[in-house]
């Protein structure tokens, strides 16, 4: 019997472990807890952008009946009061300065929210306004305020070969990423440069269930309760900030409503942490939907490319240049333009690439991951550019990149791993499927197509799983990886079933809890499947080789004899019920078996970025759209994804991810926009001023296509799936207006207003109106 | 600072319990009566998450007044299951269906497509789309949710028949 004769879930229809839970609302999530004596905290934010603060009096609010305490920077004496992930900027209470509106001066511990607000009006502080930087250009401007006089704490990631990490390089840039290799001559060869400069804007994750966390500071033990996608790191920097043994701190996490990025570090955990320890008592402290839109977005970003190519279509160098604006803390900024800078080139083959991404510090709400990671930002302007080079050369957008591709097996860039996808497939799949070449350009109705990829499965990312086999035979999966919505323990369990060759219902996904499981970088960069999912096959086989090497020893054969399935260990055509077998050696009481995984990329300096890459992650999206001329209104007739999942786990998790990442995209392209009034406060601050996409945004048609190209490094040739349906929309839908009308859009979102403008520039017209938005 | 008497029927259970005139249906449904199963996400009667069924119509449980719901019969999620453990035709085709991701919006969803197959029981696509499009998912993409809608209907339509 082959492996795949075997195979009793995967690749197949198989409900989510965690389906009743949801549907039946018994669900649990961070927001439900409640702990004896609890108390709830809220906290004073900044009205202004940019201040010093030269008074703080909480009297007042001190001696509000049900107040607790009130905490402010004098509280934060003794520990590190700062925190982030490179750059250890971002005070847990303002200490002399704010930088945005929004920025957090002050907290209350009351005995409910009511009474926590009601204390925060009775907080007096007093501010010296300073000059603000609320754009890129601003901050950027010669004498522009500067954010930080001082530089921060921090360091710079260990780089391999071409690639650079610089902190402070430039006033109000915190960190820049630059990679270059090859040539810079070559551009002297081409027979045309183009520069192109494209602006992206930021959009808001919007999960549904807030940012909220729980800590209990009791004795020595500290136990935080919280929302999420990353415990093990947040535990290391609570430790660090409070000055605190690591191993008196343990952070739970159960199902998480929705992260896309956002809940990847410390958020509310060190005010909740701060308040418990002063009062003495558990502390919750959850956010509004208002306040997320204060605590955490993605990157608007400017991007310069400036590409070298042949007369013939042939793509020789390119020159990139990314600012990503960062907001008024560093946060993940230095990873994300990281990505952002290293995935400008785009999966083309180059003779010289030379990018650079730099962090631009603004007074806004500090930016961070957000679904895709600087890919977003690189691919929009990336893919734009590609269709407006093909278009100005007189070329067929989709022969030019086929023209220029990576191939299957190829590095990315010297010293980078292999591609493990033939994108031509792809984009033969999507080409055909949309009828790319049956198009009538410039009739009002277009076809755009994009090709977004990035590395993916994290960088120098390790992962552990333990797998526990119990006397019963039932089993329990521990790893740190965070069920976000993803399906990670239903994929998870799926891997494992299959391993230890069980029904996946005899598998229960552990709640994480860092004293419980082994310790995980975080729920991230498309990383489950692939690397944790690889931990957890290996630790599948080591318990299986455990039970199997038990059973062989008291039945006195060669472990080679053993069967086992279902638990029941077969010798010689002989049935060996596995429970009987252990309690009639270890006793009633029974044993249980412990296997362990591990997994983690080589460290190589020949790698740009520490470790070569795990896998690649690629999507490839086309968009058919009509434009009304006389209104720039355009409607999205179908949006194509395709995307290689190597080989699928479970197919319903595959959709649901890329098409979730897809529709997430066209609120992007289409209409989300966080804008702020010129006094840095928020115009789009919450959920009545902030729409999202609902079933209304549904394009009329919208389809997906999976490829399975067996190529994966996850197991049984799996890959990480979700994030390339987030990357192609955008430039796919300007793409194709422009073959629809002939007009190039720029910047996102893409609105009617824009595409009106840029028709009526196109015509000429002496009438128009219509403000360059 | 009066507390009002709050008479409420919910998932066909009656309940009497005192009420700050301030406190919205959901605080109650959650707070007094530990029904977590209705989630609370924006609290301005945007995104849906709190979805309840008043009277069997479809209400934002975030944005109304506690008060208000007296001698009225509420729906949560908490009641669909029937009594033998069984899902509604809803909960199963949503599970089937996949439609739902961090399941934070599920409960509310499950309710709005609940009072819209009360309302329509064969609905065509547009108005799966009209009708959910108060409702926020930012996880799916909608596409399995529409069909998730359009299974329970069709497995409705089933027992119906029979």
């Amino acid at each position: 019997m082959s492996v795949a004769d075997r195979l009793r879930t995967l690749g197949q229809h198989q409900p989510r472990v965690d389906a009743l839970q949801k549907v039946t609302g018994a669900a649990r999530y961070t927001q439900d807890l409640v702990l004896p004596g609890m108390l709830h905290a809220k906290v004073l934010r900044s009205p202004h952008a940019h201040a010093l603060i030269t008074g703080i009096d909480t009297s007042r609010a001190a001696s509000l009946a049900g107040v607790h305490a009130v905490a402010t920077r004098d509280d934060l004496v003794g520990m590190e009061p700062t925190y982030g992930w490179f750059i250890k900027d971002q005070p847990v209470l303002a200490i002399d300065r704010v930088r945005y509106v929004g920025d957090v001066v002050a907290a209350v511990a009351a005995e409910d929210e009511a009474t926590a607000l009601r204390a925060l009006e009775l907080i007096d502080v007093s501010y010296e306004l300073l000059g603000s930087v609320t754009s890129i250009d601003a901050s950027l401007a010669e004498g522009a305020p500067r954010l930080f006089p001082d530089a921060e704490p921090g360091e710079v990631p260990k780089y391999g070969a071409g690639a650079l990490g610089e902190k402070d390089p430039e006033p109000n840039i915190c960190y820049r990423f630059s990679y270059a290799t090859g040539d810079p001559a070559v551009f002297d060869a081409c027979d045309h440069v183009f520069e192109d400069t494209f602006t992206f804007s930021r959009c808001q994750h919007f999960h549904l269930e807030p940012f909220v966390s729980v800590a209990r500071w009791d004795g020595d033990m500290v136990d935080i309760w919280s929302s999420t996608q990353n415990p093990f790191p947040v535990r290391k920097e609570l430790a660090r900030v409070f000055r605190h043994p690591e191993h008196q701190i343990r952070v739970h996490t159960g199902f998480v409503g929705g992260g896309f990025g956002a809940k990847h570090m410390c958020r509310t955990e060190p005010i909740a942490m701060l308040l418990s320890r002063k009062v003495g008592r558990p502390v919750r402290f959850c956010l509004t939907t208002a306040e997320g839109f204060l605590t955490q977005c993605q990157h608007a970003a400017r991007i310069v490319l400036r590409t070298g190519v042949m007369a013939d279509g042939t793509l020789i160098a390119r020159h990139c240049r990314v600012w990503l604006e960062s907001g008024a803390y560093s946060d993940a900024s230095p990873l994300v333009s990281e990505k952002a800078g290293y995935r400008s080139p785009g999966p083309y083959r180059w003779q010289h690439i030379d990018t650079a991404a730099s962090c631009v510090m603004t007074n806004a709400t500090p930016a961070g991951p957000y679904r895709g990671f600087g890919a977003p930002q690189a691919t929009w302007a990336s893919e734009s550019q590609i269709d407006m080079i093909a278009r100005r050369l007189g070329l067929d957008p989709l022969e030019m990149r086929a023209h220029n591709l990576i191939e299957l097996g190829q590095p990315y860039v010297p010293g980078e791993s292999e591609i493990d996808t033939d994108m031509h497939l792809g984009l033969d799949l999507v080409a055909k499927d949309i009828g790319f070449a049956q198009r009538a350009s410039g009739s009002g109705r277009g076809i755009g197509l994009s090709v977004g990829f990035k590395d993916a499965g994290g960088v120098n990312k390790p992962a552990q799983a333990r797998i526990k086999v119990m006397t019963s035979g039932r089993v329990l999966l521990q790893c740190g990886t965070i069920e976000l919505g993803q399906g990670i323990r239903t994929a998870l369990t799926q891997v494992a079933a299959e391993v230890l060759e069980i029904p996946a219902e005899w598998i229960r996904y552990a709640d994480v809890d860092t004293d419980a499981v082994p310790f995980d970088q975080g729920t991230n960069a498309s990383s489950g499947v692939t690397v944790m999912g690889k931990a957890v096959e290996r630790a599948a086989q080591d318990v299986r080789r455990q039970v199997i090497g038990f059973v062989a020893e008291e039945l006195g054969v060669e472990p080679s004899r053993v069967e086992l399935s279902d638990w029941v260990a077969r010798v010689d055509g002989v049935e060996h019920p596995l429970p009987p077998l252990i309690t009639s050696i270890y006793g009633g009481t029974g044993f249980e078996f412990v296997g362990t995984g591990y997994t983690k990329a080589v460290n190589d300096d020949r790698a740009p970025l520490e470790t070569p890459c795990v896998f690649w992650e690629v999507g490839i999206g086309a968009a058919d759209v009509e434009v009304d001329r006389q209104t720039g209104k355009f409607t999205l007739h179908r949006l194509l994804i395709c995307g290689d999942a190597g080989r699928m786990i479970n197919p319903d998790l595959c959709r649901g991810a890329d098409e979730g990442a897809a529709m997430m995209a066209i609120g992007q392209t289409l209409f989300e926009q966080m804008v702020a009034a010129s006094d840095g406060s928020l115009i789009t601050s919450d959920a009545l001023t902030y729409p999202v996409p609902s079933t209304a945004h549904l394009p009329e048609a919208f389809d997906l296509i999976i490829q399975e190209q067996g190529h994966g490094p996850g197991p049984f040739g799996s890959k990480g799936f979700g994030e390339g349906g987030m990357l192609v929309v955008a430039s796919a839908v300007a793409n194709a207006i422009e073959d629809a009308v002939g007009v190039r859009i720029t910047s996102l979102p893409i609105t009617p207003e824009k595409v009106l403008a840029a028709l009526d520039e196109q015509s000429g017209s002496a009438l128009s109106t219509h403000p360059e938005a | 600072m009066t507390t009002e008497s709050l008479d409420v029927t919910v998932d066909g259970t009656d309940h009497q319990t005192p009420v700050e005139p301030w406190r919205t249906l959901a605080d109650v449904l959650r707070d007094d009566l530990g029904l977590l199963g209705v989630r609370v996400s924006c609290d301005q009667g945007v995104c849906g998450s709190c979805t309840v069924l008043v009277d069997g119509d479809m209400m934002a449980s975030c944005s109304m007044l506690a008060y208000r719901a007296s001698g009225r019969s509420i729906e949560t999620v908490h009641g669909l299951v029937t009594r033998e453990g069984e899902l509604s035709a809803v909960q199963a085709a949503f599970v089937e269906r996949f439609g739902f991701q961090c399941g934070f919006c599920t409960s509310g969803m499950i309710m709005a497509t609940t009072a819209l197959l009360n309302e329509h029981p064969d609905p065509d696509r547009a108005t799966i789309k009209r009708w959910l499009s108060g409702n926020i998912c930012r996880c799916t993409g909608y596409e399995v949710i529409v069909e998730a809608v359009e299974a329970a209907a069709a497995k409705l339509a089933g027992q119906n028949e029979r």
